[in-house]
Protein backbone atom coordinates (compact mmCIF):
# COMPACT_ATOMS: atom_id res chain seq x y z
CA UNK A 1 0.00 0.00 0.00
CA UNK A 2 0.98 3.80 -1.20
CA UNK A 3 1.27 5.91 1.48
CA UNK A 4 0.42 9.25 0.91
CA UNK A 5 1.28 12.42 2.80
CA UNK A 6 -1.48 14.77 3.81
CA UNK A 7 -0.98 18.08 3.73
CA UNK A 8 -3.29 19.22 6.18
CA UNK A 9 -3.09 16.07 8.37
CA UNK A 10 0.86 16.39 8.24
CA UNK A 11 1.88 12.97 8.29
CA UNK A 12 1.88 9.95 6.11
CA UNK A 13 -1.37 8.06 5.88
CA UNK A 14 -2.52 4.39 4.12
CA UNK A 15 -3.57 5.10 0.66
CA UNK A 16 -6.93 3.52 0.96
CA UNK A 17 -8.43 7.07 2.72
CA UNK A 18 -7.31 9.06 -0.08
CA UNK A 19 -9.27 9.64 -3.12
CA UNK A 20 -8.56 10.57 -6.83
CA UNK A 21 -9.89 13.55 -8.17
CA UNK A 22 -8.10 14.31 -11.67
CA UNK A 23 -5.68 16.73 -13.17
CA UNK A 24 -5.15 19.82 -11.20
CA UNK A 25 -4.14 23.59 -12.15
CA UNK A 26 -7.05 23.72 -14.02
CA UNK A 27 -8.82 27.18 -13.70
CA UNK A 28 -12.24 27.63 -14.54
CA UNK A 29 -12.47 30.31 -17.14
CA UNK A 30 -13.72 33.47 -16.21
CA UNK A 31 -16.49 33.88 -18.83
CA UNK A 32 -17.49 31.14 -20.98
CA UNK A 33 -19.64 32.72 -22.75
CA UNK A 34 -16.33 34.61 -24.70
CA UNK A 35 -14.57 30.89 -25.54
CA UNK A 36 -15.25 29.36 -28.66
CA UNK A 37 -16.38 25.97 -28.86
CA UNK A 38 -13.12 24.60 -29.50
CA UNK A 39 -11.97 25.95 -26.51
CA UNK A 40 -14.44 25.24 -24.03
CA UNK A 41 -14.14 21.44 -25.28
CA UNK A 42 -10.44 21.98 -23.99
CA UNK A 43 -11.11 23.18 -20.61
CA UNK A 44 -13.52 20.40 -20.26
CA UNK A 45 -11.54 17.38 -21.90
CA UNK A 46 -7.84 17.72 -23.09
CA UNK A 47 -5.67 16.87 -20.02
CA UNK A 48 -2.00 16.59 -20.11
CA UNK A 49 -2.18 12.79 -20.00
CA UNK A 50 1.50 13.32 -18.59
CA UNK A 51 4.07 10.53 -18.81
CA UNK A 52 6.05 10.70 -15.58
CA UNK A 53 5.42 14.02 -13.69
CA UNK A 54 1.91 14.59 -13.31
CA UNK A 55 0.14 17.12 -10.88
CA UNK A 56 -2.90 16.23 -9.20
CA UNK A 57 -5.58 16.81 -7.28
CA UNK A 58 -6.48 14.05 -4.22
CA UNK A 59 -8.74 14.57 -1.67
CA UNK A 60 -8.31 12.82 1.80
CA UNK A 61 -11.94 11.84 1.66
CA UNK A 62 -12.00 9.24 4.95
CA UNK A 63 -9.40 11.31 6.53
CA UNK A 64 -9.41 14.87 7.38
CA UNK A 65 -11.98 16.00 4.01
CA UNK A 66 -9.55 18.07 2.07
CA UNK A 67 -8.40 18.21 -1.27
CA UNK A 68 -5.07 18.78 -2.35
CA UNK A 69 -2.39 18.84 -5.15
CA UNK A 70 0.52 16.28 -5.58
CA UNK A 71 3.04 15.62 -7.90
CA UNK A 72 3.37 11.90 -8.88
CA UNK A 73 5.00 10.15 -11.60
CA UNK A 74 2.26 7.98 -13.29
CA UNK A 75 5.32 5.54 -14.59
CA UNK A 76 6.73 4.42 -10.84
CA UNK A 77 3.36 5.85 -9.33
CA UNK A 78 6.00 8.09 -6.76
CA UNK A 79 4.63 10.92 -5.45
CA UNK A 80 7.41 13.49 -5.96
CA UNK A 81 5.31 15.54 -3.30
CA UNK A 82 1.92 16.96 -1.92
CA UNK A 83 1.09 20.42 -1.40
CA UNK A 84 -1.90 22.76 -0.08
CA UNK A 85 -4.68 23.83 -2.66
CA UNK A 86 -4.00 27.22 -4.18
CA UNK A 87 -0.24 26.97 -3.79
CA UNK A 88 1.40 27.48 -6.95
CA UNK A 89 2.62 24.33 -8.70
CA UNK A 90 6.26 23.69 -8.01
CA UNK A 91 8.39 22.83 -11.33
CA UNK A 92 7.00 22.62 -14.72
CA UNK A 93 4.91 19.69 -15.71
CA UNK A 94 5.96 16.95 -17.40
CA UNK A 95 10.03 17.03 -17.10
CA UNK A 96 10.33 13.64 -17.21
CA UNK A 97 13.42 12.33 -17.64
CA UNK A 98 13.15 8.66 -18.65
CA UNK A 99 14.29 7.47 -15.53
CA UNK A 100 11.49 4.68 -14.11
CA UNK A 101 13.45 3.86 -10.93
CA UNK A 102 13.80 0.28 -12.25
CA UNK A 103 9.73 -0.11 -13.24
CA UNK A 104 9.03 -0.81 -16.28
CA UNK B 1 -28.05 0.70 23.53
CA UNK B 2 -31.51 0.36 22.37
CA UNK B 3 -31.02 -0.76 18.88
CA UNK B 4 -32.83 -3.68 17.77
CA UNK B 5 -30.26 -4.54 15.23
CA UNK B 6 -27.10 -4.13 17.85
CA UNK B 7 -26.02 -6.58 19.81
CA UNK B 8 -25.99 -5.17 23.92
CA UNK B 9 -23.85 -7.75 25.27
CA UNK B 10 -19.91 -6.42 25.31
CA UNK B 11 -17.89 -8.78 23.75
CA UNK B 12 -14.48 -9.78 25.95
CA UNK B 13 -11.74 -11.37 24.60
CA UNK B 14 -8.70 -12.17 26.14
CA UNK B 15 -7.08 -8.41 26.99
CA UNK B 16 -9.75 -6.91 24.71
CA UNK B 17 -13.66 -5.53 25.76
CA UNK B 18 -15.67 -4.20 23.09
CA UNK B 19 -18.78 -2.80 23.83
CA UNK B 20 -21.23 0.08 23.07
CA UNK B 21 -20.99 3.97 24.47
CA UNK B 22 -23.75 4.70 26.77
CA UNK B 23 -26.26 7.72 24.70
CA UNK B 24 -24.63 11.23 24.00
CA UNK B 25 -25.35 14.15 21.84
CA UNK B 26 -23.17 14.81 18.98
CA UNK B 27 -22.47 17.89 17.17
CA UNK B 28 -21.35 18.37 14.09
CA UNK B 29 -19.14 21.85 14.11
CA UNK B 30 -17.63 23.67 11.19
CA UNK B 31 -16.19 27.16 11.54
CA UNK B 32 -13.21 29.24 10.46
CA UNK B 33 -12.47 30.51 13.83
CA UNK B 34 -11.24 27.82 16.01
CA UNK B 35 -10.98 29.67 19.46
CA UNK B 36 -11.06 27.54 22.23
CA UNK B 37 -11.23 24.31 19.97
CA UNK B 38 -8.37 21.56 19.69
CA UNK B 39 -6.26 21.49 16.51
CA UNK B 40 -6.35 19.24 13.95
CA UNK B 41 -6.28 15.31 15.16
CA UNK B 42 -6.25 16.53 18.97
CA UNK B 43 -9.08 16.12 21.25
CA UNK B 44 -10.01 18.63 24.30
CA UNK B 45 -12.55 19.00 26.53
CA UNK B 46 -15.57 21.08 25.37
CA UNK B 47 -18.76 22.38 27.69
CA UNK B 48 -19.33 18.89 29.68
CA UNK B 49 -18.26 16.78 26.89
CA UNK B 50 -15.53 16.41 24.27
CA UNK B 51 -14.19 18.60 20.99
CA UNK B 52 -12.54 16.07 18.09
CA UNK B 53 -11.07 17.64 15.43
CA UNK B 54 -11.38 15.83 12.45
CA UNK B 55 -10.45 18.42 9.40
CA UNK B 56 -8.62 22.05 9.64
CA UNK B 57 -12.01 23.68 10.07
CA UNK B 58 -14.03 20.57 11.57
CA UNK B 59 -15.03 19.45 14.82
CA UNK B 60 -17.03 16.52 16.21
CA UNK B 61 -18.90 17.45 19.23
CA UNK B 62 -19.53 14.74 21.92
CA UNK B 63 -22.17 15.85 24.98
CA UNK B 64 -23.66 14.02 27.67
CA UNK B 65 -27.12 13.16 27.12
CA UNK B 66 -29.39 15.77 27.48
CA UNK B 67 -26.94 18.10 26.71
CA UNK B 68 -28.26 21.81 25.32
CA UNK B 69 -26.46 23.60 22.00
CA UNK B 70 -23.18 24.77 23.10
CA UNK B 71 -22.38 28.35 22.65
CA UNK B 72 -19.94 29.32 20.49
CA UNK B 73 -18.61 32.08 18.79
CA UNK B 74 -20.20 33.63 15.49
CA UNK B 75 -19.98 32.03 11.92
CA UNK B 76 -20.15 28.29 12.38
CA UNK B 77 -22.37 25.67 11.60
CA UNK B 78 -23.58 23.61 13.75
CA UNK B 79 -25.40 20.09 13.02
CA UNK B 80 -26.98 17.88 15.27
CA UNK B 81 -25.74 14.28 14.15
CA UNK B 82 -26.71 12.31 16.97
CA UNK B 83 -28.74 10.41 15.27
CA UNK B 84 -26.31 9.06 12.49
CA UNK B 85 -23.63 8.08 15.02
CA UNK B 86 -22.94 5.63 17.39
CA UNK B 87 -19.86 4.89 19.88
CA UNK B 88 -18.26 1.98 20.24
CA UNK B 89 -15.52 1.49 23.03
CA UNK B 90 -12.65 -0.83 22.57
CA UNK B 91 -10.01 -1.33 25.32
CA UNK B 92 -7.55 -3.54 26.82
CA UNK B 93 -3.88 -4.77 26.41
CA UNK B 94 -4.52 -5.92 23.12
CA UNK B 95 -7.26 -3.55 22.04
CA UNK B 96 -4.36 -1.50 19.30
CA UNK B 97 -4.08 -4.41 17.79
CA UNK B 98 -7.52 -5.21 17.12
CA UNK B 99 -8.01 -2.08 15.72
CA UNK B 100 -4.58 -2.59 13.38
CA UNK B 101 -6.59 -5.76 12.27
CA UNK B 102 -8.59 -3.67 9.83
CA UNK B 103 -7.51 -0.10 10.70
CA UNK B 104 -3.95 0.95 8.32
CA UNK B 105 -2.74 3.67 10.45
CA UNK B 106 0.15 3.24 12.59
CA UNK B 107 -1.32 2.82 16.05
CA UNK B 108 2.00 3.01 18.64
CA UNK B 109 1.91 5.51 21.20
CA UNK B 110 4.65 7.25 19.20
CA UNK B 111 2.49 8.07 16.49
CA UNK B 112 -0.53 7.82 18.25
CA UNK B 113 -0.83 9.24 21.85
CA UNK B 114 -3.59 9.20 23.63
CA UNK B 115 -6.06 11.85 22.84
CA UNK B 116 -5.50 11.76 19.16
CA UNK B 117 -8.51 11.42 17.08
CA UNK B 118 -8.93 11.04 13.00
CA UNK B 119 -11.26 10.01 10.67
CA UNK B 120 -10.32 6.64 9.00
CA UNK B 121 -10.97 3.38 7.83
CA UNK B 122 -11.66 0.32 9.45
CA UNK B 123 -12.24 -2.69 7.05
CA UNK B 124 -13.78 -0.35 4.44
CA UNK B 125 -16.02 0.86 7.05
CA UNK B 126 -15.27 5.08 7.99
CA UNK B 127 -14.71 5.76 11.26
CA UNK B 128 -13.66 8.33 13.93
CA UNK B 129 -10.92 6.88 15.86
CA UNK B 130 -9.91 8.27 19.12
CA UNK B 131 -7.74 6.96 21.50
CA UNK B 132 -9.10 7.68 24.86
CA UNK B 133 -6.43 6.32 26.65
CA UNK B 134 -3.26 4.51 26.49
CA UNK B 135 -5.19 0.86 25.75
CA UNK B 136 -8.47 2.21 25.34
CA UNK B 137 -10.08 3.78 22.24
CA UNK B 138 -13.49 5.12 21.37
CA UNK B 139 -14.68 4.47 17.53
CA UNK B 140 -17.46 6.63 16.16
CA UNK B 141 -19.32 5.19 13.38
CA UNK B 142 -22.34 6.05 11.14
CA UNK B 143 -25.75 3.97 12.02
CA UNK B 144 -26.15 2.12 9.08
CA UNK B 145 -22.19 0.51 9.43
CA UNK B 146 -22.30 -0.47 13.30
CA UNK B 147 -23.85 -3.77 13.08
CA UNK B 148 -20.94 -4.96 10.54
CA UNK B 149 -18.16 -3.08 12.11
CA UNK B 150 -19.31 -4.24 15.45
CA UNK B 151 -19.35 -7.86 13.79
CA UNK B 152 -15.90 -7.47 12.02
CA UNK B 153 -14.32 -6.24 15.43
CA UNK B 154 -15.42 -9.23 17.32
CA UNK B 155 -15.29 -11.63 14.27
CA UNK B 156 -11.14 -10.41 14.48
CA UNK B 157 -11.51 -10.46 18.27
CA UNK B 158 -11.73 -14.22 18.09
CA UNK B 159 -8.95 -14.72 16.15
CA UNK B 160 -6.57 -12.79 17.69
Amino acid sequence: MLLIHCPYCDEPRPEIEFGYAGEAHIARPINPDDLSDAEWETYLFVRTNARGRHFERWRHVHGCGRFFNAVRDTVTDTFERTYKAGVARPGEADSWTGDTGGIV
Amino acid sequence: MADALLADEPVVRDGIAIAWTPPAVRYSLRTRVPSGLPRLLASARFADGHALALGPDEWLLILPDGAQPPTIAPLHALTDIGHRNVGLTVAGDRAAALIQCGCALDLSLATFPPGKVTRTLYDGVEIVLWRTGEAEFRIETWRSFAAYLHAALALAADDL
